[in-house]
């Protein structure tokens, strides 16, 4: 095995991650922490799923909240029909999510097909109609989808490879494997010959077309590769709360994520994760003193947008390389690229 | 290797390309000429598929082309270079090149390879070497001098190893120094690449001392072809370009009309 | 989810017909008026202005607090009209207006960190509870009756008002001295600017003028609506399914979709009660694929 090459080492961060995370749930005694990052895991993977396509491939998706809404229902609709789960048994947890997993990157693609033909604006307002169109599709349908009420009851989650969703513990170590799976996946199409195709589409279209890629294909595939694994996200969150509520499909959370990358930083691969636990934080200390926790985090936005002019671990990047430029009286464009090489391999 | 079959293009009122009849022999190098608005780049923009003709044939390598889409078109392989720098600007010129690259070994949809694929960074590095662009590698493009941006800029056309080359006043925009080295190396790159090579340019100068061929366009029309001794003979040629005109056309660098 | 026979029943019983219209109209005006400010903002600013369902709430809110002290229904529409205005200014000068050269992200941004705060301080003011004006003493009086359908005299003023303030305000942009320079200042800043002219301000006063409009909606509209905080989330996302299937930028055009889409909800709420927004959204997509310049838009689009 060749250890300098991106996948392997990608791949080995990832396996890390997930011992070190394994380790945590062993020896940590309480339940808060694990369901905190339970509850991170979900939104990490929907926001850096949305990262794939506003950060790599230049498409600004209103709408992305549809494919995690998406995830988290068809596990909890499959998982909720007693025939299937009599039929499946122990293997129920594992197939829904595969389903989930699978019927979202089909949904994904078809609204993708649509939406990718159109630029710009008119692609994020036709995104963002597609998923309240969701909505309403599943506040009408009532009698499988619960309507407004979500899908109460809970989900029943059998038992599978020793682990209980319904132990902190264990739906914990679950929920990391899938989220440390969906991040992989980010991570290695970003990595990947397909990663420069979605870079070279987000900063200039009509040439990309012009070296003979359809850019068209490219952008559908990116679409469905986002759409998937924000639909794992879904899946966490569905076995987090044992429900799916239509909220998750609403016009907030797709709008939250896009602050978060923003906040977090839309020029870093790892950017999106620190606006999640940035804007947790925020949310969980106001919450201490007073339960007005959106005026915080539009504080702290305006704050971000207006003296930094970028996202928290942009700045730190550019802040580097600028303190180092100033050391080495180097070209400071030449250093801002290094350091940002630099910043990602270190997190790699 | 190109030939152009009776081309006309019209705007509305305009004709912009008033039935073009040109013909770009295997490995020649070629320039075309003419005032602002002759319809030199609507020609190339004719030619990748970019616009498409209100009559007439385009017909490349004995195929003909004519309506095909410019994707399509490229992967015959036409590779074009712009009049205003189109560049990936946020990417550093290594890379730019490299996705280029990518794109033409078919590597632009797989997942399955790490980016640069080796085979892929052998040849970037061949072509920033055949640019001369190693220095500025690891720079950001929209960063570079203009110069730099304008070489990148063919040399993004040249990563498709094209079989004919087309390029938009190659030299626009530069100082005089800078323009004629850019005529050497674009004479360079045709001399080593074994390509139909085609540029257009306003300096006459750059032209009669780069160009096997020249043709002069004026208003949409052939004014006169031949070799740089015949052009400069040509009393219509004289009386319609090279009289004053020529000062006030040389540093202009319009927004491509695309 | 579909009920045709009430459907039917509605449109072979004038009463219902008529009633219904009555409804859909108003919500349609309404619908304009918040729709010509985006459609003012985005035409010369080129900026979207997504905080703008805020400048709605506020002007409700304002104009809810106006009427307990005066009881007069007129001034607090006023009043609703200008605070929105001031605040809407005060955004520009404070926020927008420093990412005005960005991109459409930034933007965003900074209008849903505004959108966050206002929402939490109507809460901090007026609390969070469900807020009822009720139908202002001068228009309590009993309702025309026309070909047996019921119609409030005060939805009558409501859609004429709306409406009327719409039109006057697309002309003051088009033909005023006003709404002359500050599109000249749109196209080229530095060229006005040396006119003598502060620019700023200018850009300042049309932003304060479509937040007006969006204070004066909310404002017409709390007598029948209730209020409450984060109640300029759906209207705005209206007002953007409106300039969107009318044609970004242009105001016949969100008329013509103001009308459709308050015809759509009133008689969907007999027809398909829970589907409502979805057929809205159903539209919207149906406009973007097959049209995506909008009905009377004529910008071309790829
Ligand atoms: N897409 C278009 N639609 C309408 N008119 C066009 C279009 N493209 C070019 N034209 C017109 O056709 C004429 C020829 O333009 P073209 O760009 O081909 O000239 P050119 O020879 O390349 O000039 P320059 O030396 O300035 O680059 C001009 O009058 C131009 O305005
Ligand atoms: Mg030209």
């Amino acid at each position: 095995m060749n250890l300098a090459h991106p996948f392997v080492r990608a791949a080995g961060l990832a396996l890390v991650c997930f011992v070190l995370l394994i380790v945590l749930a062993l020896v940590y005694p309480g339940t808060w922490l694990l369901d905190t990052l339970t509850g991170l895991f979900a939104s990490g993977l929907l926001v850096m799923s949305l990262h794939l396509l506003v950060g790599y491939t230049g498409l600004v998706s209103f709408g992305h909240a549809a494919y995690f809404a998406s995830g988290g229902y068809i596990f909890g609709m499959f998982l909720q029909t007693p025939d299937i789960v009599a039929a499946f048994g122990a293997w129920s947890v594992p197939v829904a999510t595969l389903l989930a997993l699978l019927g979202t990157g089909l949904f994904a693609l078809v609204v993708g097909l649509i939406c990718a033909r159109l630029s710009e604006i008119y692609f994020a307002f036709l995104t963002l109609a597609f998923q309240m169109l969701l909505v309403s599709v599943i506040q009408g349908l009532v009698q499988y989808t619960g309507g407004d009420q979500g899908l109460m009851g809970g989900i029943p989650r059998p038992e599978f490879l020793g682990l209980d969703m319904v132990q902190v513990k264990d739906r914990f170590v679950f929920s990391a494997f899938l989220f440390l799976a969906g991040v992989l996946v980010i991570r290695l199409v970003t990595l990947s010959s397909l990663g420069a195709t979605l870079r070279m589409v987000r900063d200039n279209e009509v040439r990309t077309a012009f070296l003979g890629v359809n850019t068209y294909r490219v952008k559908v595939l990116a679409f469905t590769i986002a759409g998937a694994v924000a639909g794992l996200g879904g899946v966490i969150l569905a076995i987090l709360t044992s429900a799916a509520y239509p909220e998750w499909a609403g016009w907030a959370v797709s709008g939250e994520a896009i602050f978060t990358i923003m906040l977090g930083g839309l020029h870093s691969f790892y950017g999106p994760l620190v606006g999640v636990v940035v804007m947790r934080f925020i949310n969980d200390v106001t919450l201490i003193y007073t339960t007005h926790t959106d005026l915080a985090k539009g504080v702290a936005i305006l704050f971000v947008v207006l003296v930094l002019r970028r996202g928290i671990l942009d700045w730190i990047i550019d802040l580097r390389a600028a303190r180092r430029g100033r050391k080495e009286d180097d070209n400071v464009s030449r250093a801002l690229s290094k350091a940002g090489k630099e910043a990602e391999d270190a997190a790699s | 290797m190109l030939r152009l079959d009776h081309l006309v293009k019209k705007f509305g009122g305009l004709t912009a390309t008033n039935d073009v009849t040109l013909d770009f022999p295997a490995g020649t190098l070629s320039a075309i000429i003419g005032p602002n608005g002759a319809g030199k780049t609507t020609l190339f923009n004719q030619i990748t598929g970019h616009l498409v003709p209100t009559s007439g044939k385009i017909v490349f390598a004995g195929e003909d082309i004519t309506g095909m889409k410019p994707a399509a078109i490229v992967r015959k392989g036409i590779g074009r270079a712009f009049q205003v720098a189109n560049i990936f600007p946020t990417m550093t010129v290594e890379e730019a090149l490299a996705s280029a690259v990518s794109a033409h070994a078919h590597a632009a949809f797989e997942l399955s390879s790490a980016f640069p694929r080796r085979d892929v960074k052998t040849r970037t590095e061949e072509l920033l070497a055949l640019l001369g662009m190693e220095p500025v590698a690891r720079r950001i493009s929209g960063e570079i001098s203009h110069g730099d941006q304008k070489l990148l800029d063919v040399g993004l056309a040249l990563a498709l190893d094209p079989k004919l080359l087309l390029l938009d006043e190659p030299a626009a925009g530069m100082g005089p120094e800078e323009r004629w080295q850019m005529m050497d190396t674009v004479q360079r790159l045709w001399k080593s690449q074994n390509m139909t090579l085609i540029f257009i340019e306003h300096d006459i100068d750059l032209v009669f001392r780069t160009a096997e061929i020249i043709h002069v366009l004026r208003y949409g029309a052939v004014l006169a072809s031949g070799q740089a001794d015949e052009i400069r003979g040509n009393p219509e040629v004289i009386e319609a370009y090279l009289g004053s005109e020529t000062d006030a056309t040389e540093a202009d660098s319009r927004e491509e009309p695309a | 989810m579909l009920n045709i026979d009430a459907l039917m029943n509605c449109f072979g019983n004038s009463a219902c017909l008529v009633t219904q219209s009555a409804t859909g109209l108003i919500i349609g005006m309404l619908l304009f008026l918040v729709a010509s400010g985006v459609t003012l903002i985005f035409g010369v600013l080129h900026v979207v202005n997504f905080a703008h369902g805020a400048f709605y709430m506020i002007g409700a809110y304002a104009a809810y607090s106006a009427y307990g002290v005066t009881g007069n229904y007129y001034l607090s529409v006023l009043a609703g009209a200008v605070a929105a205005a001031i605040v809407g200014v005060l955004f520009e000068r404070l926020a927008i207006s420093r990412v005005y050269k960005e991109n459409l992200l930034m933007q965003l941004l900074v209008c849903y960190a505004f959108v966050l705060i206002c929402d939490d301080a109507v809460k901090i003011i007026w609390g969070a509870e469900y807020l009822a004006m009720g139908i202002p003493s001068e228009f309590r009086v009993p309702p025309l009756r026309i070909a047996g359908g019921v119609v409030p005299p005060f939805y009558l003023f409501l859609a004429g008002s709306a409406l009327a303030v719409a039109i006057l305000s697309v002309i003051l942009i088009r033909y005023s001295r006003f709404g002359k320079i500050v599109r000249a200042a749109a196209e080229n800043a530095t060229m006005v600017s040396v006119l003598g002219i502060r620019v700023p301000l200018y850009f300042a006063a049309l932003f304060g003028l479509g937040c007006a409009l969006a204070g004066m909606a909310g404002a017409l509209a709390a007598p029948v609506r209730s209020l409450t905080p984060g109640m300029g989330l759906s209207i705005l996302i209206e007002s953007f399914i409106v300039t969107v299937i009318g044609g970004m930028g242009s105001i016949p055009g969100a008329l013509l979709a103001a009308i459709l889409l308050g015809f759509t909800r009133s008689f969907g709420s007999v027809g398909f009660p829970l589907f409502v927004d979805g057929a809205m959204f159903l539209m919207m997509v149906v406009i973007l694929v097959f049209r995506p310049q909008g009905l009377l838009g004529e910008r071309m689009v790829r």
